[in-house]
């Protein structure tokens, strides 16, 4: 009996100190650059890496004084707002119209919608920065815009599709049945009540819009360049300057940071597309 | 006014019937013209030869750009080694460490679940890049991490992700990083939701605990697991950021999955033709593999037909 407890007990320890080790792996990247951001350069560039040295901000000061990094902060900024406004709307409707509707090809039309998700942006590229350059949006907050629609509204259209299916149905039937029109079962009765589901849809878009680099890359030049794309500006062919990269990636971080933890009660429905509660 | 009255009445039938057309055809159109149009402007340009900054414009080429990928480009054929380990070996080690850390983490986080789920977050949403500046951090040869724990060890340093011996693994560790604590993270939510009961049956029956888990997580959990699987794979295959941070492919042609050397071939060498025929061999190769997976799925009723 005392050694089923004793066994117990040395079973919960070893648990706990594996839980420890996986939370260090985890932390200690991020923590690394975070500490090199708060370096001098002669800080940063020593050999053993110093643990204890006098915190300076000049990093940070130096990429808002003398490089565009306050502009790309506002361009992503514009591009992943205009693109989840674009997102929810359209999103929204479609994902209702999945959701509450019975029509013939349905499912069709939802797993197409879902397959559209797994094309690697590689694929389009090519004729989309042929598209853009002819449409005259090429370096403009625009073609971004657009083109984040192709991963997030697919996205969005399938995580909204089960945010809908959990409202009961008969509340907006009942309305229908008291004349009110579908447009206004939906917009009053339906979107109200997946509006904590839209909320987090909209967050989760945001940050897929805020990280992608591949399109940005591509499609922008100088003036509508990203935060990801412009913080890899910092490699040179010369070197890498440590300090303005690892500041301008701290910042990058701290919006997507307290928007994860936001949704984070969502987040496991949200990165399956709603397959997994 | 009698016709006038059918005509109203039609289009009031018309609008019942078709209702769900208005609130789906903006996003529909939106795909189409974003998705379907580049992608059947890619198919009619991958049969032709188009340089974008030498002059003349297109020469019709036939199949010979699908016949030079498939039979004689030995760069291809590399590359797509190179994207088979990558996948094999990321998408294999975040499952199997994701599977152990949920298990773990199901056993003893009921109390601290809050802060634990915040940390195992993190990688996920992390900006691509940002983590890829991180890792090349950790793996600088004169001022990284990783030399200081093997210098501490006794080891010589490394030059990580300099050498075409160590770069892949070296990516493929920074992509473990980041996507293990997703799986870990489904698979955990997986495990709490599952039913009690099978496992009191199972406690009366004495089974032992390795037994409990063939016989019980592991079936139970077996949906969870594919939808993990689906899209890690299909994440996996569009590999970029990472690689273009940390290696841009090199040295030589190491850590040039697919994705990367269809870019290659478009933005550098600006061979457009040929690169939209690269980029449709990988499309039908990405659409074969998770249509196998998603058929695995539907069968047991995820991603399916409303019930």
């Amino acid at each position: 009996m005392m050694n089923e407890v004793v066994w117990v007990k040395v079973k919960k320890t070893i648990l706990v100190a594996m839980a420890v080790v996986v939370f260090v792996v985890i932390l200690f990247p991020p923590m690394v650059l975070f500490l090199t951001s708060i370096k001098t350069e002669l800080d940063a560039l020593s050999f053993p890496p110093k643990w204890i040295f006098q915190p300076t901000l000049e990093n940070y000061e130096h990429i808002f004084q003398f490089s565009p990094f306050m502009k790309y902060l506002l361009n992503s900024l514009i591009v992943a707002s205009l693109n989840t406004g674009a997102v929810l709307i359209l999103g929204s409707l479609a994902a209702y119209s999945l959701a509450r509707f019975r029509f013939r090809g349905a499912d069709n039309i939802a797993f197409w919608i879902l397959s559209v998700r797994m094309m690697p942006p590689v694929a389009a590229i090519i004729p989309i920065y042929i598209i853009m350059r002819n449409l005259h949006l090429l370096d403009t907050p625009w073609s971004l815009v657009i083109i984040y629609l192709t991963f997030n509204l697919p996205f969005a259209v399938w995580l909204m599709r089960s945010f809908f299916r959990e409202i009961p149905r008969e509340i907006e039937e009942s309305a229908l049945v008291d004349g009110c029109s579908d447009f206004s079962a939906f917009r009053k009765i339906a979107l109200p009540l997946a509006a904590p589901g839209l909320a987090a849809t909209g967050i989760l878009t945001f940050i897929f819009s805020w990280n992608e680099f591949l399109f940005a890359l591509i499609l922008t030049g100088s003036k509508a360049v990203t935060l990801p794309v412009g913080i890899t500006g910092y490699m040179k062919e010369t070197g890498i300057n440590w300090g303005y990269m690892t500041a301008g990636g701290v910042l990058a971080l701290i919006p997507v940071i307290i928007f994860t933890i936001l949704v984070q009660k969502h987040l496991v429905k949200g990165l399956t597309m709603g397959a997994v509660k | 006014m009698e016709l006038g009255r059918k005509v109203g009445h039609f289009f009031c039938l018309l609008k019942r019937k078709y209702v769900w057309l208005f609130f789906l055809a903006p996003a529909v159109a939106v795909l189409i013209s974003i998705v379907v149009f580049p992608l059947a402007f890619s198919l009619i340009l991958s049969f032709y030869d188009w340089n974008i900054i030498r002059a003349g414009g297109w020469s019709w080429a036939g199949i010979n750009n699908y016949r030079t990928i498939l039979f004689q480009d030995p760069y291809f054929r590399s590359s797509f080694k190179v994207t088979l380990f990558y996948l094999a070996g990321t998408v294999s080690v975040q499952f199997g460490l994701g599977l152990v850390v949920a298990l773990i983490l199901d056993q003893i986080t009921r109390k601290i679940i809050g802060f634990l789920r915040t940390v195992l977050v993190l990688p996920i949403t992390m900006t691509p890049v940002v983590v890829g500046i991180i890792w090349r951090l950790m793996y600088n040869p004169d001022l990284g991490m990783l030399n200081y724990f093997l210098s501490w060890l006794g080891f010589s340093p490394v030059n990580w992700t300099g050498m075409p011996g160590t770069a892949l693994p070296s990516v493929m560790m920074a992509d473990i990083w980041e996507w293990t604590p997703f799986v870990a993270l489904i698979l955990l939510a997986g495990l709490q939701s599952l039913p009690r009961e099978p496992y009191e049956a199972a406690l009366v029956d004495g089974a032992s605990s390795w037994q409990t888990f063939c016989y019980i997580t592991f079936p139970l959990l077996s949906p969870a697991m594919l939808v993990v699987l689906l899209i890690r794979v299909m994440d996996s295959f569009k590999t970029f950021d990472l690689i273009f941070v940390l290696t841009q492919g090199g040295p030589g042609m190491s850590t040039e999955i697919l994705n990367y050397y269809t870019y290659r071939y478009g933005f550098k060498f600006f061979h457009l033709g040929y690169a939209s025929a690269l980029s449709w061999v990988l499309l039908v190769v990405v659409t074969i593999i998770c249509m196998i997976l998603i058929r695995m799925l539907q069968s047991r009723g995820i991603y399916a037909k409303r019930t």
